[in-house]
């Protein structure tokens, strides 16, 4: 586990998922007031980014783009099918303005 | 010690095993398979498996370690060739015998065989398990190819629409006058057809083909009439047969062309579970008694079920059914159980490749099919949920949030 730096608060504009890659993972990033929330970027269901997908506030999850499972950004979970399998939800520091996430 | 046996570990007995132990289970695992390979998600294979553009850490999955550090004796390359109810004993392939406590049989489904003579020749394909998609993937590599597809449901659709926009050409054989308008009604199948003829495929429909042409190797297909249509590889997908040999051993009792399960996938024999492709199951959103359904989303869910019953003796399948398909540049996504003469109400008048359509029976929605229109696809979940059906003109104007008729009941 290393704790890497993936830019500063400012870089994540509120509500709007971000694609970052840390130390080879690629993540992706949502701010929602000034907790930001880093879940792995691949859909575990099929080939899709998260970050291309709605950031869903009433539920506080990511619907993939592709065939519309929504990942709670705590748990991980999806929430209907087709996907089955939780994504990977990483610990994310805001020290400052500085954004570090446990990769 | 308790002791599990799983016949067939495709997607629904590969979850089933896993659910296992995700659930706290103790008991042993045996997870039997005819398929020499790790388990793997089927979809991809007829999609970015058979053009090469497949991640296969994410087909083969879960990694293979996982078998052994879950305690799964997974036993690739090999089938249940019998199985006793009463003395709760199986006999299996590789000559060892289990005694089962809980039986799980995931056998899926076999290919259809047509009866046309040069199936067996070299250049003729199938798109059913992973090896066969990759014997695809190795000849498209080589080049630009022509793709002769027998068969125009999802898969060979998919194949075809994946090949061109990879670069190859490819017809489409469908003895059928409008392909896909079973599972997705004619009006909304036409849309469909169009998207990809428009982007290059070629789709015969109401054809029948005599034989695979060639001599040493497939040259081609020719139809009934005589007409021959040149390719490098023929590919057959014509659909499949429940493999329900196992449970009709066991005496479960069938229905609608599978085994008949209770919600927790319960055959009619003790201690024998029936998932995936072969289970007929029961289903709030469908009008028949039992339905069988064969999709991905459905077959894991089922094995979960199974799974959980083993383990606790509770748990209930009665997702709303769903399935995709990736047809080239576009992913549909159809939820509910669709009828071929469904009344279509259109959101609008959205075209490909962002559109939504409803189906609707006696004025009630039943289904919604949707390409790139995630929002009003989670509305349509919301609202099945909440029980709630909007009228023709509710569905059939945009600017109606779906999401918000359901949470107001």
């Amino acid at each position: 586990m290393t704790q890497v730096s993936i830019g500063s608060l400012s870089d994540f504009p509120e509500g709007t998922p971000t694609r970052v890659e840390a130390d080879g993972t690629a993540l992706c990033i949502v701010r929602v007031g000034d907790t930001i929330h880093a879940i792995c970027d691949d859909c575990p269901h099929a080939e899709a980014s998260l970050s291309e997908g709605d950031f869903l506030a009433d539920d506080m999850a990511i619907e993939c783009p592709l065939h519309g499972s929504a990942f709670n950004l705590t748990t991980g979970d999806p929430d209907c099918p087709p996907a089955t399998e939780a994504v990977e939800v990483f610990t994310v520091t805001v020290d400052g303005d500085s954004v570090l996430v446990d990769v | 010690m308790t002791i599990a046996l799983i016949a067939g570990s495709g997607m629904a007995g590969r979850a089933a095993a896993l659910t296992l132990r995700r659930v706290g289970w103790t008991g042993e695992i045996v997870l039997v398979g005819d398929d020499s390979e790790y388990p793997y998600d089927r979809p991809p294979l007829s999609k970015s498996v058979v053009i090469g553009t497949a991640d296969m850490n994410k087909v083969i999955k879960p990694a293979p370690e996982v078998y052994e550090q879950e305690a799964i004796d997974l036993r690739r390359g090999v089938t249940v060739t019998g199985a006793d109810a009463t003395a709760k004993t199986a006999e299996l392939s590789d000559g060892s015998t289990v005694a089962w406590d809980a039986l799980v049989l995931a056998t899926g489904c076999a290919p259809r065989q047509l009866p046309i003579p040069g199936l067996d020749l070299p250049g003729v394909y199938r798109v059913t398990r992973l090896d066969e998609a990759l014997e695809i993937q190795a000849v498209l590599a080589t080049g630009p190819k022509h793709l002769a597809i027998i068969g125009g449901g999802f898969i060979g659709m998919e194949v075809a629409a994946a090949a061109v926009a990879a670069g190859h050409t490819a017809t489409v054989l469908e003895a059928a006058p409008e392909p896909m308008s079973r599972p997705l009604g004619l009006e909304v199948a036409e849309r469909v057809l169009q998207w990809a003829t428009d982007r290059g495929v070629v789709v015969r429909a109401g054809v029948g083909v005599e034989q695979v042409s060639g001599d040493d190797i497939a040259t081609g297909v020719r139809l009934v009439g005589g007409e021959e249509i040149d390719a490098d590889l023929v590919i057959v997908a014509v659909g499949q047969t429940p493999r329900l040999e196992l449970a009709q051993q066991l005496g479960c009792e069938e229905v609608v062309g599978g085994i008949k399960v209770d919600a927790g996938m319960r055959t009619s024999v003790a201690d024998v579970y029936a998932v995936g492709d072969i289970a007929a199951f029961p289903s709030t959103w469908a009008d028949e008694d039992r339905i069988r359904v064969e999709h991905a989303a459905v077959a894991i869910g089922h094995g979960q079920v199974a799974a959980e019953q083993i383990a606790t003796g509770e748990g209930r399948y009665d997702d709303l059914p769903s399935f995709w398909s990736d047809q080239g540049d576009i992913t549909l996504n159809v939820v509910g159980v669709t009828r071929p003469d469904d009344e279509i109400v259109w959101r609008g008048d959205q075209a490909l490749p962002a559109c939504t359509a409803f189906y609707l029976r006696e004025g009630t929605m039943r289904a919604a099919f949707s390409v790139s229109d995630m929002k009003t696809l989670r509305g349509v979940r919301k609202l099945f949920a909440a029980g709630v059906s909007p009228t023709r003109e509710q569905l059939a104007d945009p600017a109606v949030d779906l999401a918000a008729l359901a949470a107001a009941g």
